[in-house]
């Protein structure tokens, strides 16, 4: 790819975002296509500038149950989660929107599924090619026909998400180890990484996706839920599975997986995770220099309140491009703050491309 | 390796199966229930919590063996004497109003009883009213108040401004915990003691009753 140096003039707004609210950002006068620059680098290629998720367009249709249920609806329509998130999920398993926290939970304490070594008495699986899929592309035309930014879909409640859905959270990680039950897990796992590539697949014909994230929580606020071994037992084969078949759509598979799991990034490798964006509190320029050429560590600016003075905000935004410059990462969410993505964009293409 | 020894093994490891039996052999051998219970079991669930807390294990191998040591107190039950023999005090624990979540406060819940402690498990979103109801027992020593989330802080400070108007707050300790929970935050709202972690929530709250 042709070393294009920064010019001031790409910070110019060609056009105004798509849509409104989260799924819009203006678009501004670059040399290729954020889509373009973002598959340049998952290609393998030295993008022109560090990749940002405001480069991606991620479209989570009503069409998925999941998507009402946890109130994360993104796309043409006019859905209000403070209106219409909550209820049964793919599953049938209820969730109680929280308007404060802005997302859905499923209240601990009556599992659907009582006991997991007999979870195929409780469970019936989607049939989701009665979905409603050419509706929901419709209504999605403008969006999915769109070649500015890299078109993804989120699928919620992974492997490990959807157990803890079925049986409540102790439940859930007893049955990773517990021998008992760890064969009834090991075929629930195996049904699942047989349906999320026949969803992922509907998205691929009806949107045109190129990356998948995939929700599958792993770690709390100080560590992993589950050892390393466990993982790799009971959640990684079942994973590749799935991101095999992604692949093979050609669709590129991110992970998204909160908590300080840092001492599971070998699992997402072992998988075929290509990228990872972890919550800030993981180590990010040690897994980027550890891990940087067997999957994409993605790195978050770091959080600045709206009144932070704009030197600070630049002087930010310059060492943060600075650390991850020498890396494969890609930046998270620019939080909260009008401008940063700007800043990030000119510091990142001149730290890559030089400027005019 | 002695009997007494080998419950510990066995509930370190979660084998919630061999434990009962292994209390039984122990008991026919003459060892004293007291000592199996301190030595086999609460001394092995501390050996548990500090592994935990150096993430050399995580929450399901402690679930299993605070499963374990459950089945194990059980077989132990009718041998003991009298409750006093199995309980340093009782403790009151939940999540406040508007959270849901609920593994880190049943964690501490599974660490408190495996530190000797009676448990009342209140649930999650638990009014603050329900709180001072259960802390007014009189046998209450610690009242745990949980919050997952930045958004139900303000519902933990209202919780423990309730606990410490109570007539008989000097007779429990308010400790709170959580993912955004800090012992600033703590000392600020009135609280006795903030812990990281399950582990050393049990280990703070046995001193505050036993020194």
């Amino acid at each position: 790819m042709e070393r294009i140096p920064f010019r001031k003039e790409e910070l110019e707004i060609k056009a105004p975002p798509f849509v409104k609210g989260r799924l819009g950002v203006p678009i501004l006068n670059t040399p290729i296509t954020p889509r373009e620059n973002f598959l340049a680098f998952l290609g393998g290629e030295e993008p022109l500038w560090m990749p940002f998720f405001t480069d991606t367009l991620s479209i989570t249709p009503a069409v998925v149950p999941d998507n009402i249920s946890r109130g994360f609806v993104f796309d043409a329509s006019d859905f209000d989660p403070n209106r219409s998130a909550g209820g049964p999920d793919m599953f049938g398993v209820e969730w109680e929107w929280v308007p404060s926290v802005g997302g859905s939970m499923v209240r601990p304490g009556s599992p659907k599924v009582p006991d997991i070594t007999e979870w195929e008495s409780y469970i019936t699986f989607p049939d989701i090619d009665s979905w409603n899929w050419a509706g929901s592309a419709e209504i999605n035309r403008k969006l999915i026909d769109q070649k500015e930014f890299l078109l993804g879909t989120t699928i919620l409640n992974g492997l490990f998400e959807r157990l803890i859905s079925f049986c409540d959270m102790d439940e859930a990680l007893i049955a990773m180890i517990d021998e008992d039950e760890q064969e009834a897990v090991h075929r629930l796992f195996s049904r699942l990484a047989d349906l999320y590539p026949r969803l992922i697949r509907k998205f691929k014909d009806y949107f045109g996706i190129e990356i998948v994230t995939f929700h599958d929580d792993w770690g709390s606020q100080r560590a992993p839920l589950l050892s390393l071994d466990t993982v790799e037992e009971m959640i990684v084969p079942y994973l590749k599975r799935i991101v095999d078949s992604t692949h093979e759509m050609g669709i590129y598979f991110e992970l998204h997986s909160c908590g300080k799991n840092e001492m599971l990034v070998p699992a997402m490798i072992d998988a075929g995770v290509d990228l990872w964006n972890g919550q800030p509190m993981n180590d990010k320029e040690m897994l980027a220099k550890k891990y940087g050429d067997r999957i994409i560590i993605g790195a978050d600016p770091p959080a600045m309140a709206p009144d932070t003075p704009k030197e600070e905000i630049e002087r930010n935004c310059r060492e943060f491009i600075e650390t991850f410059n020498p890396y494969r990462s890609y930046g998270g969410r620019v939080r909260g703050l009008p401008g940063a993505r700007e800043l990030l964009y000119e510091y990142s293409r001149a730290a890559k491309c030089g400027r005019a | 390796m002695s009997k007494i020894e080998e419950i510990a093994s066995a509930v370190e490891r979660g084998k919630a199966k061999l434990v009962p039996g292994l209390v039984e052999e122990a008991l026919a051998e003459g060892n004293d229930p007291v000592e199996i219970l301190n030595k086999g079991m609460i001394d092995a669930m501390s050996a548990v919590g500090e592994k935990f807390q150096k993430n050399e294990i995580f929450v399901p191998e402690m679930l299993v063996a605070a499963r374990a040591m459950k089945k194990g107190v059980e077989a132990l039950k009718p041998h003991l004497g009298s409750a006093e023999d199995i309980s340093i005090g009782k403790a009151v624990v939940g999540t406040v109003a508007g959270d849901l979540h609920d593994i880190g406060k049943n964690l501490v819940c599974l660490m408190l009883e495996s530190a000797g402690f009676e448990v009342q498990d209140l649930g999650v979103d638990v009014p603050k009213e329900r709180f001072a109801e259960a802390a007014a027992d009189p046998a209450v020593k610690i009242v745990g108040v949980s919050a997952l989330l930045t958004t139900t802080m303000p519902a933990m400070r209202d919780t423990v401004a309730l606990l410490n108007e109570m007539p008989n707050r000097a007779d429990f300790k308010v400790m709170v915990g959580g993912a955004p929970i800090t012992a600033e935050f703590a000392a600020e709202i009135g609280a006795d003691a903030y812990t990281t972690d399950a582990a050393s929530c049990a280990s703070v709250a046995k001193s505050f009753v036993v020194g």
